[in-house]
């Protein structure tokens, strides 16, 4: 008894400080959702133990506190490969945005000098601009 | 006037050969010049404008082959035909644009790349040797910078499924002959670099790096074929 009372409040803390941590919404839809679900699984394990036993009996491992270690580290490598494939979007995305972005400002400047708008005169407003942006920020401030 | 050729010449940190390699492309009258500034620390943007390229800077480093794309993106977006690539740091001589350009007119492919045979050291040639055993692809000099495309090559080139490439090589002319591209090889002059040493072939620990990273590449693009022409042109292969 004794021990399912530390197993089911190290799986209700487990639980509750991942549930304040998505409700504070630092995440993106989907990450919520996963971490919300390993909540879930994490407080119903801690909570109901005999769970880990009916589980080893009908998938017939004879030793079944192994079987939620297996699940976890097969989550988390599941869970890595996923980050890994994300970063490499983002990566492919951040480079094209980048090149984008030069080709861009490459063009403006063409355009720009084309139109006999000399450096001067542009650096005029765009330094105004600047100042009315950093006023408005110390006011909110 | 809107030429129909444009010279990409990737630079990062190159001020004391960039302005040089600009004037004699642009003397060759056939060709615009863009210079993609890799987030360069010197006045390389600076001495290229000034010599009369169009510049785009990079707004942080995006490697040899991520500046290389924006040219082709560039190229894309302003309707050049042909896009033809050199390195900044002087070992490509502009004069060899000719030569690569006729050959890609005269013999219909698509990519032309200027070798250097002579270039290559032992090391260089066995790499050589264990790419195109493992990729099946008879492409000579694959880390040339050297190279002449034409719309078909330079639309595959700019496409999304080239954005995650790191240099201008293996990964680059299999994604080409992947799209059924038909790649030449012409034996060019080139010099030994002047200052600097090569971004890819600097240290023991950095050739490791590149091989096990292209050996990689090689691996997910395994059962595609090439097809390199092999009309080399005898008689221009004389070492500078």
């Amino acid at each position: 008894m004794n021990s399912q009372i530390t197993a089911g409040l190290i799986g209700t803390l487990l639980a509750g400080a991942i549930l304040y941590l998505v409700r504070r919404d630092h995440m993106h839809g989907s990450y919520a959702l996963w971490w919300l679900a390993i909540a879930a699984a994490i407080l119903i394990l801690g909570v109901f133990p005999p769970v880990i036993d009916w589980l080893g009996r009908i998938t017939g491992i004879s030793y079944p506190p192994v079987l939620p270690i297996i699940i976890g580290i097969g989550m988390i490598l599941i869970r890595m490969l996923r980050t890994d494939i994300d970063r490499s979007r983002q990566e492919r995305q951040l480079r094209r945005l980048a090149q984008k972005l030069a080709i861009l400002e490459q063009e403006l400047t063409a355009t720009r000098r084309s139109l006999g708008v000399s450096a001067e005169s542009s650096a005029g407003p765009r330094g105004k601009g600047a100042q009315v942006i950093a006023l408005s920020k110390s006011s909110d401030a | 006037m809107q030429r129909s050729i444009l010279a990409v010449i990737p630079a990062r940190n190159e001020a004391s050969t960039v302005a040089d390699i600009v004037c004699r492309t642009l003397a060759g009258g056939q060709c615009d010049v863009l210079v993609v500034n890799d987030a360069s620390s010197d006045e390389t943007a600076v001495l290229a404008e000034a010599a009369g390229a169009a510049v785009i800077d990079l707004p942080f480093s995006l490697g040899a082959w991520g500046a290389t794309q924006t040219g082709m993106r560039y190229a894309q977006r302003n309707r050049y035909r042909t896009v033809v690539t050199l390195d900044a740091d002087g070992q490509h001589h502009p004069e060899e644009l000719n030569a690569l350009l006729s050959s890609l007119r005269r013999t219909g492919s698509n990519v032309v790349i200027g070798t250097y045979a002579a270039r290559m050291s032992a090391a260089r040639r066995l790499a050589g040797r264990y790419f195109r055993l493992l990729t099946q692809m008879s492409v000579q000099d694959f880390t040339s910078g050297l190279r002449a495309y034409d719309r078909r090559a330079v639309r595959a080139l700019a496409s999304r499924e080239a954005s995650l490439l790191d240099y201008q090589d293996m990964g680059v002319l299999m994604l080409l002959s992947k799209k059924g591209l038909i790649l030449h090889e012409v034996p060019t002059r080139m010099s030994t670099r002047r200052i600097g040493a090569s971004r890819v072939f600097a240290s023991w620990l950095l050739v490791a790096r590149y091989m096990l990273h292209t050996t990689v590449l090689c691996f997910a693009q395994i059962g595609v074929r090439s097809r390199v022409l092999f009309r080399s042109q005898a008689g221009r292969n004389q070492p500078v």
